[in-house]
């Protein structure tokens, strides 16, 4: 009972927990991890304010409900219509059917940014030749972090998406 | 000896990378969509990366929710307390209501397996 099958070769050689790890109920299998759940929380907050563990304990369990939550609105609708995937237009249906329709205009200005940064890179990879040309494209996650920051604010500024794709086809040709 | 400093440290680039501008892991996010219900068979690549941000963004409101509370309190540590506070005062958040009642009065670990473990 004490050897569990998946308990990874590295792992501590105490397993005389009271819970022993099993597949499927791991802590990381349910929760998103804590170090990026406290990081957006103080994002939220004035840089005085601070968070106790059991603030961030419960909020990683609200975070683990809320995607169940969504999830389930969003399998019931794919079951009724008979689809077998479940794809992001889904979930944001769920979303705001469930109350969150405010989350709705932000998450389409970040998910179309995502599908043209994919875009992007992939256009760029077919015609690219070096490793240069990769470097730029791994440039550009770090500066896409920041603008989704502030995307989480203000509405994507399309203009600066635009100076940014040049900037990734000038790096692409020197 | 195995040096963990190596191993974490390319483990945390590669992790870095791959998650690119999202914030929260997408295969962990995965994971617990998976969980939520036996009916969830596919989902498509987007859906991770829709969740990423939404979560993002429910976090935050949360949080700014229960930091009001702590406020109120005249405090400036944002406890469970606070919030369980908020998740009663927002009718957004009614989902979350059992949650926060059984965190709240039971301080003992009761995890009940909510969902199957079916071994493939």
């Amino acid at each position: 009972m004490a050897e569990a099958p998946t308990s990874p070769a590295g792992g501590s050689h105490d397993s005389g927990g009271e819970q022993s790890p099993r597949s499927g109920v791991r802590e990381q299998d349910r929760y998103l991890p804590i170090a990026n759940i406290s990081r957006i929380m103080k994002k939220a907050l004035p840089p005085n304010g601070k968070i106790a563990k059991d603030a961030k304990d419960t909020v990683q369990e609200c975070v683990s409900e809320f995607i169940s939550f969504i999830t389930s609105e969003a399998s019931d609708k794919c079951q009724k219509e008979k689809r077998k995937t479940i794809n992001g237009d889904d979930l944001l249906w769920a979303m705001a059917t469930l109350g969150f329709e405010d989350y709705i205009e932000p998450l389409k200005a970040y998910l179309l940014r995502y599908r043209e940064l994919e875009g992007d890179t992939k256009g760029s990879a077919r015609a690219g030749d070096g490793p240069a040309r990769r470097d730029a494209v791994g440039t550009l996650p770090g500066q896409n972090a920041q603008l989704a920051h502030q995307g989480s604010m203000t509405y994507v500024n399309p203009q600066a998406q635009g100076q940014h794709m040049i900037v990734h086809s000038m790096q692409g040709n020197q | 000896m195995r040096q963990p400093g190596t191993y974490s440290g390319i483990l945390t680039a590669n992790m870095a990378g791959r998650m690119g501008p999202h914030s929260l892991p997408l295969a962990r996010i995965k994971k617990i969509m998976k969980k939520s219900s036996d009916d969830v068979k596919m989902i498509s690549g987007e859906a991770p990366i829709v969740f990423s941000k939404a979560c993002e963004l429910f976090i935050e409101e949360l949080t700014r929710r229960s930091w009001m509370m702590t406020m109120q309190g005249k405090r400036r540590t944002l406890h469970k307390d606070d919030v369980a506070s908020a998740v009663v005062a927002t009718d957004l958040f009614d989902f979350l209501v059992n949650l926060v009642d059984e965190s709240s009065t039971t301080t003992t670990t009761t995890t009940t397996n909510d969902t199957e473990i079916t071994e493939k």
